[in-house]
């Protein structure tokens, strides 16, 4: 094979081809004193385009993160600030920031304005970048919130079985019955605007917890129906058995026995359901019961640009390709991430 | 009327009157070819709020239930000034009062049958204005002049009678005594949300479908949130000066998204939309389609931030006071896309009584004084403040109480905003519960009397029913006695009056912030006759049964 490769491979591409094999044989040979997730670190590093979107995901937090930095030093303005009936010099020349007819200026390409303003006067490019933070953060915490959800039910059920598996399994059933943004859509509109209230818990309409919950709460079944079954599994293994031999209880073995071996799974799992959480909460935002105006994300200013997306074509496109860019990136590295620790599954979730 | 945006009336601005009764008649060539009367057109609009006629308070609800609800007497179905007529409906004529100004005696045509076949009574129409009443209509404050109204509204029994409403079934003779003197009687009698149902399919709930009523159309509500339609009412018998209007069937399109429906119109899904094109299809639509788009016309209304007076911060007036200082009117005319006329008084330039005062605030039109809004909100010793703004999702309004928002942070608030759906927005910001501190509010005209934007708005009266138009909760003694002495008084006749409430209701209490009068648009499909068919009312806004396609 190798002889072949070299005959038709250009010599750069023969040079990694050749790399690629010798690490391969390398591992093949050191297998055995290679821990898994050393070995999935190697072979994600090998995977070049995975690792490839994941710094394009990492360059788009970064920008994200550093909003505060461009609209201080650069914009001058906040994400919020309206500037109605302001102007700005473009060329030597000033503009108004929205005409008289409600018209609002396009890129400047400079410090102010640079992607122009929306119909309120407001900077996009900042709002862009603070919309950017607000759909990363609902994307993260309501990734990790499914996942604490999704691993104590699947362990709950799988393990303890009988009554309690058909509990949670038939409400993790209905919740599953619905399409996942029907469902987000609904909770969403019925609890903006009373809020949520639980015991002494108050969370108001327009707090960015509520669309955080919705998300997390839709998703469970999609991440926790699999780990159940293989939580039913490893209950059976040996080493479960002699731990329990051994007087171990049953909180104990869940999480000293049981967990550790669900972790690539959840590995494998949190990069695409950060990456489905953002694409979720930007539908929400374009329906206007995710992220509540003013405050910027990139579904809801989609949901604004589209409004005025013949005289402001950039104030829904930017945004999109700000979205588009994250969930692609996120569901790249997620494929190589699944790759890395285990190629043969089949971990899939729905859009 | 009023309320946002939806309900209207207009008086005045100089309209330019058609020969209306051309397309309202339907048999008329319009000069041209022939008119292609018959079949069906579609009408988009964010959809009536109610499917009971006693309980309607959008124009987009108005616009429909005229055409089904006819009252003893309405609005001549007329372009312009000539709009704010009241003609005989049900009634063989309007009645002169008597008995010092106090009571109204109408007398029911012959032969005059529901769109389900059943007699109208005379003693329906007293069922109506008990229904009014006893289901808490906004519009109950409208009929709580006539005698005895108050003590039904109190004893709560819908079987109790009301004294000042004697109706005789035998001879179809209703008369009305009022406690006093009221002018605005008669115009208040001419909303289709007083004109008689069955009382047989009237109860004293709430309904879900509409009632028969005797209007040239039938309404049906096939779903409430996506679609309605008008049919012909083949019952219909002739009254005088009520068209019969020109198609066979009306579809209502409900959706919220004004963006769509302006698309639906320029590509013929639609023939007209009761919203007006928002963002920045109003200036493509002026720039491609003129000739569909008629903006000659604007009902008289007023755009304006209610401040609740029960609530902090607007509890005092160095508060309400900062907010009117701090706005900016050329803010909002970009917000509107142009459409707006800045302004500070509760009254439209249209209106009688209205007088351009002096705005203690600045001229409407000039910048804002942030500095002196600065000081008041810290004289008010609430600075720091937590303020939410209330607005609800049809554009523009989010865009406005963002720039509220905006405004008071800047002043020295803590300002946040709260979107609502614009189908339950009213009743919720009107209720005292909701503790909706300010926010976004309009006021369309719902008679051609000045009363009519303060009684709803600004009156302890309006705080009677449920759900009250009088969302900043005042309660002002000179208001009222100011509104009782002014009522039976003719509006020409005491206009500097009238003039004097507005300067003390904006200029010395700062109750409400007024902003400006909106100038609205009526779009149509290529196939209807924008030019000579828009119909454009001032009391409705755009009456339905004047709409025709253009002559073949």
């Amino acid at each position: 094979m190798e002889e072949r490769l070299d005959s038709v491979l250009p010599e750069g591409v023969e040079t990694a081809v050749r790399s690629d094999a010798l690490e391969e044989t390398a591992e093949r040979e050191h297998v055995a004193g290679v821990g898994p997730w050393r070995l999935a670190a190697r072979r994600l590093r090998r995977d070049r385009i995975a690792m490839g979107f994941g710094m394009v995901f990492l360059v788009l937090v970064v920008i994200c993160l550093a909003a505060p930095t461009w609209a201080t030093d650069v914009a001058h303005t906040g994400p919020l600030k309206n500037h109605l009936t302001d102007t700005v010099v473009v060329d030597g020349e000033r503009k108004d920031v929205v005409s008289l007819d409600g018209v609002p200026i396009g890129p400047t390409w400079q410090g102010e304005f640079f992607l122009g303003a929306d119909t309120n006067g407001r900077d996009t490019a900042v709002r862009l970048l603070y919309g950017g933070r607000n759909s990363l953060e609902i994307g993260v915490l309501a990734a990790l919130i499914t996942t604490v959800l999704a691993v104590w039910a699947g362990l709950l059920a799988g393990y303890a079985r009988g009554f309690t598996d058909a509990v949670i399994s038939r409400s993790l059933d209905v919740i599953w019955a619905y399409p996942v943004a029907l469902l987000a859509i609904a909770l969403g509109t019925a609890l903006s605007l009373q809020g949520l209230q639980i015991g002494p818990i108050e969370i108001s309409g327009e707090s960015k917890l509520i669309p955080i919950l919705i998300i997390a709460v839709v998703y469970v079944p999609y991440m926790a129906r699999p780990l159940r079954g293989q939580v039913l599994a490893l209950r059976e293994r040996d080493f479960v058995e002699a731990a329990r031999a051994q007087g171990a209880g049953p909180v104990r073995i869940m999480l000293t026995e049981i967990l550790p071996n669900l972790s690539s799974t959840i590995v494998v799992f949190f990069p695409l359901m950060v990456a489905n959480a953002i694409l979720l909460e930007a539908a929400l935002g374009f329906l206007g019961v995710g992220v509540r105006a003013p405050e910027p994300s990139w579904g809801n200013m989609i949901g604004d640009g589209v409004k005025h997306i013949l005289t402001g074509p950039h104030l829904a496109i930017v945004p999109g390709i700000m979205l588009v860019a994250t969930v692609l990136a996120l569901n790249v590295f997620g494929d190589g991430v699944r790759d890395a620790f285990d190629p043969r599954a089949r971990i899939h979730l729905e859009h | 009327m009023g309320k946002l945006g939806r309900r209207g009336a207009v008086l005045l601005v100089a309209l330019s009157v058609f020969d209306v009764a051309a397309c309202g008649g339907g048999d008329d060539d319009g000069g041209g070819g022939a008119r292609d009367t018959g079949g069906e057109i579609a009408i988009g609009s964010v959809g009536p709020d109610s499917a009971d006629p006693v309980l309607i308070q959008s124009l987009q609800a108005v616009q429909p239930f005229q055409m089904v609800y006819t009252p003893l007497v309405t609005y001549a179905h007329q372009e312009g000034n000539a709009g704010t007529e009241i003609i005989p409906a049900l009634a063989e004529e309007v009645p002169e009062p008597t008995n010092g100004g106090r009571t109204y005696t109408f007398r029911l045509r012959e032969g005059l049958e529901y769109s389900d076949g059943s007699p109208v009574k005379a003693s329906d129409f007293e069922n109506t204005i008990k229904r009014l009443l006893k289901l808490g209509s906004p519009w109950s404050g409208f009929y709580t002049g006539i005698q005895g109204a108050t003590e039904f509204t109190e004893r709560g029994n819908f079987k109790a009678d009301i004294a000042g409403i004697e109706a005789n079934d035998r001879t179809g003779e209703i008369e009305v005594t009022l406690t006093e003197p009221n002018t605005q009687i008669l115009f208040a009698l001419a909303q289709p949300y007083a004109a008689p149902t069955p009382a047989a399919k009237s109860p004293a709930r709430g309904l879900k479908q509409p009632p028969p009523g005797v209007g040239p159309y039938t309404l049906e509500v096939v779903d409430f949130n996506r679609e309605w339609v008008l049919e012909r009412n083949r019952r219909f018998r002739d009254i005088p000066g009520i068209p019969k209007g020109n198609f066979d069937r009306i579809k209502i399109a409900v959706s919220d998204n004004v963006t769509r429906m302006t698309q639906d119109v320029i590509s013929g899904k639609l023939d007209f939309m009761t919203e007006d094109p928002a963002g920045d299809q109003l200036p493509e639509v002026r720039a491609q389609y003129p000739e569909r788009l008629r903006e000659a016309a604007s009902p008289a209304n007023v755009y304006y931030f209610f401040l609740n007076v029960t609530l902090p911060p607007f509890d005092k007036q160095e508060a309400r006071e900062a907010v009117n200082y701090a706005i900016d009117s050329n803010a909002l005319v970009r917000i509107f896309g142009g459409r707006l006329d800045p302004g500070c008084t509760m009254l439209p330039p249209s209106v009688t009584g209205y007088e351009e005062f002096d705005c203690k605030y600045g001229d409407p039109a000039a910048g804002p004084n942030l500095e002196r809004a600065r000081q008041l909100v810290e004289q008010s010793g609430y600075e720091g403040e937590e303020v939410t703004v209330w607005t609800n999702n049809k554009d523009p309004r989010p865009a406005i109480a963002d720039y509220l928002r905006d405004v008071l942070g800047e002043i020295g608030f803590d300002a946040d905003v709260k979107t609502l759906d614009q189908q339950v927005y009213i009743e919720q910001v009107g209720l005292r519960r909701t503790k909706a501190q300010t926010g976004f509010t309009n006021w369309y005209q719902d008679y051609p009397h000045p009363a009519d934007f303060f009684e709803p708005t600004l009156s302890s009266e309006a705080l009677e029913s449920e759900v009250t138009f009088n969302q900043g909760f005042v309660s002002d003694s000179r208001i009222d006695k100011t509104l009782d002495e002014l009522r039976g008084e003719d509006p020409e006749a005491v206009a500097e009056r009238w003039g004097d409430l507005d300067e003390y209701v904006v200029n010395e209490k700062a109750f409400v912030v007024p902003y400006g009068y909106e100038e609205s648009t009526s779009f149509f499909s290529e196939r209807m006759d924008a030019e000579n068919c828009a119909g454009i009312h001032p009391v409705w806004k755009n009456d339905w049964l004047l709409f025709c396609k253009k002559a073949s």
